[in-house]
């Protein structure tokens, strides 16, 4: 029983949650402190995030044995008892809610805070949620968690209430709800045919299913699988999401942006471990390929056909959760570090670009916008800009504030559309150099579709972004907005972190490279949970 | 590392230009100035080490496990078209220092114009693929940035958004085919794709690579069918155009044709794809530079064909060619900068463009017009000036040829005709402009510039003079190192001499000659702006067509593929998860299980047909009778409690039904809230085959759904037991876990972290819905008393608008009687809430039921006292119950932190207690207790804040009468 | 037993499923809340059905697993339960206001032309 650190697995899930408590006791009215509070605890989270990273990749010296931490809650052994795992990839993606929670938050702390109570808990409990589901070992558990965020993002989609967000939050939490029973019947499915909940001893337990019971098990599975695509909004499962996403308050849908994650996610993980054991689930495939595709089809469809800006950041969304479906869907194992590479920088890009939109959009007239925008598309000649002389030959000063609004929509442009020199560009190369890598060994037809539908959706998005950014900067009315260092803070920050994993894509992408390897051999993973001494119930 | 401080020097410079106040010029153009100066004078500094080792290069790791890395690398080529950049960029700054309005805010200028130098030398002394796709995108937003520069101008944003996506596709091709390149040439390193010349040609890739990469390529260089855009992007300010859209932007197209002419080059592929779009450009761009009005429109237009030129001499796939090809892009560079820079003093001086008012300027700026006349003579390839030579090497190669048949004829003729147009074009450009007569309706009174603003022009005249009358020792070495290192060993040998003797190319240029001016003879006085033959074709058209066919066809495809309707949305995934479930099935199926089962008791059959009546006629009620429904709906929820007890799971059977009554009372108080079912939506319309059709359709979906569930459930329930984990619980459970109650001991032991995980949830929930109700705005019709209340009331003699009265002893009204109880109830309630939950370890129980026991108790005072009464005499704290259980919860958890043991494990104390008797304490029974405080909390939460909903009446009339 | 116990999830699926389908808040509530029954009793069953099993661990006995129902799926209903019995109610208010704010019980905040 060695030293705190051994517990460092579990703090990502009680500090949020005693965090969230602790606020609900001090009055709505004291926001300097409740907001201190919040901000060192979402701090506090980032750094143990960063610690489980060190020590996952061995910089650290970590108090257990191997780079898989194994928590086992209440002292009960896997697979009895419910485990928390730390693995590479968990760290990665705990470090991203954490680093994309603070952002969401300081920004909050501007404004949307007020917009409503509780926010502060409710974020909390926003975090807690993902932490727990990207680091728990046990089927049920991870539904519990994703109750717990869906139940926290279900408060905060509606924060500020309003005719849209409660339209969009009945569809949102209908579907969630659906899903969250199929969840529940999969698992138990799951549990009647191989008699546990436990991760690890699944993957054990699944090879030595009877043909019978292993058809039942497929189908549990794919029903998880159904669950899991819901969440990460593939096509046809995501008619919620832009109206969502647009609707929710800018900070929200920020950290939003890690939501569809989450199914990604689940999905990678599940079949990495179910996969390796020999026994194909119904995870990864040729199916999940092809959905993935028709994610970013639909996205980019959507994104052309879109008028408003925070519309076109949820089809965003949707193209680059289609963008990562295809690449875990796609055959072999080669494309899933680049796309570790591009869910980070992903997520981050569109984290920034929702908060930016909303600053940018905060003091413009949405109709006006709208007439203006298909007076451009249609090619006719504005009447709002025939005010303004038409061959005047000096130009407009920008002022500063618009200046970084601009820069900074620019830079999530680049970011989402994968242009230079931005990481959006290094992930989606690498994506591509897969991709093309693997045409030769087998049939080529799915490296050209991929390549086509990551080329075709930046080219949708550079056509949008340009229609819509021209709008909304260099037309209509000019009234700036006035800028606060704590909104602009966390973009430009968010924004920067590209910058840098650009910069370091050498290291970064060998770090993915590393964490897919460690993925697709999940023998790892199994044996740290269970270790052979102690010894699962499994074979 | 000089190669790093060219690259470095612009983008060093456009981040101080940003910076620099918005009015300071002469520092700004300093800056751009001496960053460009400074940038040319490295670049020749370097030519003596590039003419002596051939390459030099500078490479910085990057990301090796993607083989990206930061390469720079300066050939003969390179160095002649850094130098081309740098030396014309330093000149454009000069001249765009005095033709930018004083009042311009010149830091977004000179910022984005040094940004856009640094990125075009990127694509030039890049030495990796990558690299160069990565800059040429730089250069496209670079140029996007400045053709919008006068933002507030509609011709400027469109120039600038026909500009970016035209180029943007294209270097979104020449992604993909630099992608390609590298994966067939095993690198994505220069040195190494140049070298694999032959693999690459024979490869199966090589067709679609070099689409691709010369789609790039077209695109840049605004060649045939892509050359719309350049003429839009006139709309920038002239600096500009002369600068990027005529000396070197546009030149990255065919810079990078040549760049890659020893690997692409050498197929009749390439000679059709790249000669044909050069013929094309060549021919169409020199037509319709005759029929422009705007003085940049015909210098547009003439770039198009010009850069038409080098593109089909670069298709000829003779390396002779290349060599003029180079050639004219240098000379090209000098003579159209330097009239795009007459074009704008011209615009500056005299307030605009337009060829037909413009008249007779000769007397009033004699030096621009001279310099303008030269520059022009260069551009038609009069002998003596620079464009002549260039263009008698192009119809040289037309001549020499060696293909079959027709082309041979075809091609010179076709030189011959383009040149004869821009013959015409330029001496009309010249001559409408300078003289004739002298008109005085212009909107400035024109006179000469100062004279910074003609340096520029003078010193690139000079140079078309120079090279044009002393090839051989000007040029001459530069451009034989440029081919050199293009072609390497086949390097062909030629001579740069202004007389070549009478033969047949000279010939082609003396027809060239006559015909142009007859031509422009021809129609001199012809001022129509439509294009006779070509009106048809109009890139800008088509591109805004194909914008528009694009937006609007993703909205059709949207509207099928994406409905924003909640049903359609279920339907579909109600319809996925069927097929999911499906798919196995039919790919393996499965069978029954082997268990024998156990025997139909009538009573349970009983039980069911009951149950699954009233969940049927819940599903049919719903609609209409909400009330009747809940209440169906409820007792098929009985039936499963009942179900729960028949197979001995009390928990399950107490706490579904405990449950079910809050669950009631919650919706029973929204029942309140929704609208009374309007006729209109019954009898209003009749049933449309349409609606039958979809009812049918939602029935056989639910029919399956219910199959399908039902099947999955008898195919387990067959099934023999499996060697799971619950042994081991059941086993555990008293030495262990210290409980008899297994469930419980699961739930607060085994698996805690899913209850507090759960709990979490309904704290969560209670914490949206009391945010979401304190902005609830119910719709006006319900916010007057339901009619059975106004009846009672009536009956009572109890006026409608009677507030309910705090201080009464007992509540007042129709609930009098039940009240007086359900006071006596609540102590006892109590009692038997905290007697579940301190049982619940060892009998069914626990404190999910205990809180739920305790919050219908509370609830029902609020029901029978009214809220009004209630509260103003117990207050409960409900966030404070929420958070106190949290926390107990949480700290039971982490009470382990303290013993070294890991979060959630059990810590016993036995101990005798009065009344209860032997204890087990343990911080387990901390854990549950957060979990009774929770539930308290977190129900009454939510039942109370629907209840208040009630007293909106009271509150919008004491709103109204303004007191209380 | 099992047939019945099967067709039971089965029934009470199907209705939930239709009213999943229907257009008015109150049908989709009233569904979900049927759906949730089946999917307790579908989760229970996974335990296999026991009669006459002792619920509670009698020391007297041991605890030889065949004496005892299948604890798991238990404690896996209850956690269903509350979590159901939450959501229930959120969705319950959220129409409550969606109806408030829109005027409307459809579920799209808008009647639409169809039913």
């Amino acid at each position: 029983m060695g030293s705190w650190q051994q517990h460092l697995p579990i703090l990502p899930v009680v500090l949020p949650l005693l965090t969230g408590a602790l606020l609900l006791l001090i009055s709505e009215t004291r926001h300097r402190l409740r907001a201190t509070i919040a901000l060192l605890a979402t701090l506090a989270q980032l750094l143990l995030a960063l610690t489980l990273l060190a020590m996952t990749d061995a910089h650290l010296p970590a108090p257990w044995r191997g780079e898989i931490a194994v928590y086992s809650l209440g002292n009960w052994a896997a697979p009895f008892g419910i485990v928390l795992v730390a693995d590479r990839l968990a760290a990665i993606m705990l470090t991203l809610t954490a680093t994309l929670g603070s952002a969401a938050l300081i920004y909050s702390l501007a404004r949307w805070e007020r917009a409503g109570v509780h926010y502060l808990p409710l974020f909390q409990f926003l975090l807690m949620g993902l932490n727990g589901a990207f680091l728990t070992g046990d089927l049920f558990n991870l539904f519990v968690f994703f109750e717990v965020l869906l139940a926290a993002s279900y408060g905060l989609a509606l924060h500020g209430s309003g005719v849209a967000r409660v339209k969009a939050g009945l569809h949102y939490i209908a579907v969630n709800l659906v899903a969250s029973l199929l969840f529940l019947v999969a698992a138990a499915l799951i549990y009647g045919v191989t008699g546990t909940l436990n991760m690890a001893e699944l993957a054990l337990r699944v090879q030595a299913l009877s043909p019978d019971d292993r058809t039942l098990f497929d189908i549990g599975a794919a029903l998880l699988g159904v669950v899991f695509l819901v969440k990460a909004g593939a096509w046809p499962l995501n008619f919620w999401l832009p109206a969502t996403y647009a609707a929710a308050s800018a900070p929200v849908a920020g950290v939003f942006a890690i939501l569809t994650k989450v199914g990604i996610y689940a999905l990678l993980r599940f079949e990495t471990l179910l996969h390796a054991t020999g026994s194909p689930a119904p995870f990864g495939g040729e199916w999940l390929f092809y959905c993935g595709l028709a994610t970013i089809a639909i996205g980019s469809l959507g994104i052309l056909a879109t008028q408003r800006l925070e519309r076109l950041a949820g089809f965003l969304v949707i193209v680059s959760s289609g963008t990562l479906l295809a690449a875990i869907g796609f055959r072999g194992t080669a494309l899933t570090g680049p796309a570790l590479f591009y869910l980070v920088s992903s997520v981050l890009g569109s984290g920034a670009f929702f908060m930016v939109v909303e600053m940018v959009q905060r003091n413009r007239a949405y109709a006006a916008d709208l007439l203006a925008i298909s007076f451009e598309a249609f090619g006719l000649q504005d009447p709002a800009s025939d005010t303004e002389h038409p061959d005047e030959t000096v130009g407009l000063p920008i002022p500063g504030a618009m200046a970084f609004l601009g820069l900074t929509f620019v830079s999530c442009a680049l970011l989402l559309t994968g242009l230079p020199p931005l990481s959006g560009f290094v992930a989606k190369f690498s994506l591509l150099a897969a991709a093309i890598a693997e045409a030769p060994g087998g049939n080529p037809l799915p490296s050209w579709l991929l390549v086509a539908a990551l080329l075709l959706s930046g080219l949708a998005g550079i056509i949008s972004l340009s229609r819509l950014g021209v709008r909304v900067f260099w037309s209509g009315e000019r009234s700036t907005p006035r800028l606060l260092w704590v909104e602009a803070g966390p973009v430009a920050g968010l924004i920067a972190l590209c910058a840098i994993l650009a910069l370091g894509a050498g290291p970064a992408t060998d770090y993915f490279r590393v964490t897919a390897e460690s993925l697709h051999n999940p023998a790892a993973y199994i044996n740290a949970v269970l270790p052979a001494d102690a010894g699962g119930t499994g074979e | 590392m000089s190669l790093l401080l060219i690259l470095l020097l612009p983008f060093v410079g456009s981040l101080c230009a940003a910076f620099l106040p918005s009015n300071a010029r002469n520092a700004e153009a300093w800056l751009a100035g001496m960053v460009a100066l400074a940038a040319a004078a490295l670049v020749a500094s370097l030519y003596p080490q590039v003419a002596a080792e051939g390459v030099i290069r500078t490479t910085i790791p990057w990301a090796p496990g993607l083989g990206l890395d930061f390469s720079l690398r300066m050939d003969g080529y390179a160095w002649l078209f850094a130098m081309l950049v740098t030396v014309m960029g330093a000149l454009v700054v000069v001249y765009a220092r005095y033709y930018m309005s004083p009042d311009d805010p010149v830091p977004r200028f000179f910022s984005f114009f040094l940004a856009f130098m640094g990125a075009m030398l990127g694509v030039v002394l890049s030495g990796n693929l990558l690299q160069i796709a990565m800059f040429w995108e730089l250069t496209s937003l670079a140029s996007f940035m400045l053709i919008a520069y006068w933002h507030h101008r509609v011709d400027a944003r469109r120039g600038a958004r026909m500009a970016l996506i035209v180029t943007g596709t294209g270097g979104l091709a020449l992604l993909g085919g630099m992608l390609l390149l590298g994966h067939m040439a095993g690198s994505y390193d220069l040195d190494a794709v140049l070298a694999a010349a032959d693999t690459i040609q024979n490869h199966p890739w090589y067709p679609l690579t070099l689409i691709l990469i010369v789609l790039g390529a077209l695109t840049k260089s605004a060649q045939f069918p892509f050359h719309f855009w350049l003429p839009h992007a006139m709309a920038a300010p002239t600096p500009v155009s002369a600068f990027l859209h005529s000396a070197t932007m546009v030149k990255a197209g065919v810079f990078l044709l040549a760049r890659f002419w020893p690997v692409l080059a050498g197929t009749d592929l390439w000679f059709w794809i790249v000669g044909g779009a050069g013929l094309c450009s060549l021919l169409i761009g020199a037509y319709l530079a005759l029929f422009q009005q705007d003085m940049k429109g015909v210098l547009a237009y003439s770039t198009i064909s010009h850069l038409g030129l080098i593109t089909l001499l670069l298709g000829m796939n003779s390396p002779l060619a290349l060599v003029a090809a180079v050639f004219h892009i240098v000379n090209h560079a000098t003579f159209k900068a330097s009239l795009f820079m007459a074009a704008g003093i011209v615009d500056h001086e005299t307030g605009t463009r337009n060829m037909q008012r413009l008249s007779g300027l000769y007397r009033a700026m004699p030096i621009t017009a001279t310099l303008a006349v030269v520059a022009a003579a260069a551009m038609a390839g009069v002998p003596l000036l620079n464009g002549f030579l260039s263009k008698e090497m192009f119809f040289a190669e037309t001549i020499f040829l060696d293909r079959p048949g027709w082309q041979r004829i075809g091609l010179p003729l076709a030189a011959t005709l383009a040149s004869m147009f821009s013959v015409a074009y330029s001496l009309r450009f010249i001559h409408q402009v300078f003289f004739g007569p002298p008109t005085d309706e212009l909107p400035r009174a024109p006179h000469e510039p100062t004279r910074w603003m003609l340096l520029p022009s003078a010193l690139l005249v000079l140079a078309c003079l120079l090279v044009g009358m002393l090839p051989g020792i000007t040029v001459g070495p530069y451009l034989q190192a440029a081919t050199d290192s293009i072609l390497g060993s086949d390097a062909p040998s030629y001579s740069l001499a202004v007389w070549h003797g009478l033969n047949l190319p000279l010939l082609m240029s003396a027809a060239a000659f006559i015909g142009g001016v007859a031509l422009y003879r021809a129609f001199l006085w012809r001022t129509g702006t439509e294009v006779p033959l070509l009106e048809r074709i109009d890139g800008k058209r088509t591109f805004d067509w194909l914008q528009t066919t694009l937006m609007s066809g993703a909205e059709q495809a949207m509207r099928w593929l994406f409905s924003p309707r909640l049903q359609m949305q279920l339907l579909v995934l109600v319809l996925v998860a069927l097929g999911g479930a499906l798919l196995p099935l039919l790919n393996t199926g499965s069978s029954w299980g082997t268990r024998e089962t156990t025997p139909l008791h009538p009573a349970f059959a009983l039980l069911w047909v009951v149950g699954a009546a009233c969940a049927l006629a819940a599903a049919w009620q719903a609609k209409h009778h909400r009330f009747a429904a809940l209440i169906l709906s409820g007792g098929a929820g009985l039936a499963t409690s009942l179900t729960f007890v028949w197979f001995s799971a009390p928990d399950l059977a107490l706490t579904q039904l405990t449950v079910e009554v809050v669950t009631a009372v919650l919706i029973l108080l929204g029942l309140r809230w929704l609208p009374r079912r309007e006729a209109r939506f019954t009898q209003g319309r009749p049933e449309t085959a349409r609606v039958r059709l979809r009812r049918l359709r939602d029935l056989l979906i639910a029919a399956a759904g219910g199959l399908g569930l039902a099947a999955l459930a008898y195919a387990i329930l067959t099934r023999p037991d499996i060697d799971g984990i619950s042994p081991f619980f059941i086993a555990q459970s008293l030495p262990q876990g210290g409980g008899l109650n297994v469930v419980n001991v699961i739930l607060v032991d085994f698996r805690g972290f899913d209850t507090l995980g759960e709990i979490t949830v309904l704290a969560v929930v209670a914490l949206t819905v009391f945010a979401l109700l304190r902005r609830f705005r119910p719709a006006p019709e319900s916010i007057p008393l339901p009619r059975q209340q106004r009846e009672q009331n009536a009956a009572d003699g109890i006026e409608e608008t009677r507030v309910p009265d705090p201080d009464a002893k007992l509540p007042d009204g129709y609930l009098m009687l039940p009240a007086v109880l359900v006071r006596l109830l609540l102590p006892l309630a109590m009692l038997v809430s905290l007697f579940f939950l301190l049982r619940g370890h060892n009998a069914p129980g626990g404190g999910f039921v205990g809180g739920l026991v305790l919050a219908t108790a509370i609830i029902l005072q609020y029901l029978v006292g009214g809220t009004v009464w209630v509260e103003s005499r117990l207050r409960i704290h409900p966030m404070v119950w929420i958070a106190l259980g949290l926390l107990s919860a949480a700290s039971a958890g982490a009470g382990a932190w303290l013993y070294g043991y890991p979060f959630l494990t059990s810590l016993a104390w036995h101990g005798e207690l009065p009344l209860l008797g032997e204890l087990h304490l343990s911080s387990v029974l901390l854990f549950d207790l957060g979990v009774y405080m929770l539930v308290v909390g977190a129900t009454v939460l939510m039942l109370v804040v629907i209840a208040h909903q009630s007293l909106r009446r009271h509150h919008r009339r004491a709103g109204i009468g303004g007191g209380t | 037993m099992e047939i019945v116990f099967a067709l039971a999830i089965g029934v009470m699926a199907g209705s939930g499923v239709w009213l999943l389908l229907r257009p008015r808040t109150f049908q989709v509530i009233i569904g979900l809340s049927l759906l949730a029954y089946a999917v307790n009793l579908f989760i229970f069953g996974m335990g296999r059905l026991r009669v006459g099993a002792v619920p509670v661990i009698d020391p007297l006995k041991g605890s030889n697993p065949d004496l005892y129902t299948d604890p798991v799926p238990q404690a896996l209903v209850l956690t269903a339960i509350v979590i159901g019995f939450a959501t229930t109610a959120l969705f319950l208010v959220v129409l409550l206001a969606s109806r408030g704010l829109n005027g409307t019980d459809h579920v799209d905040g808008q009647e639409t032309e169809k039913e």
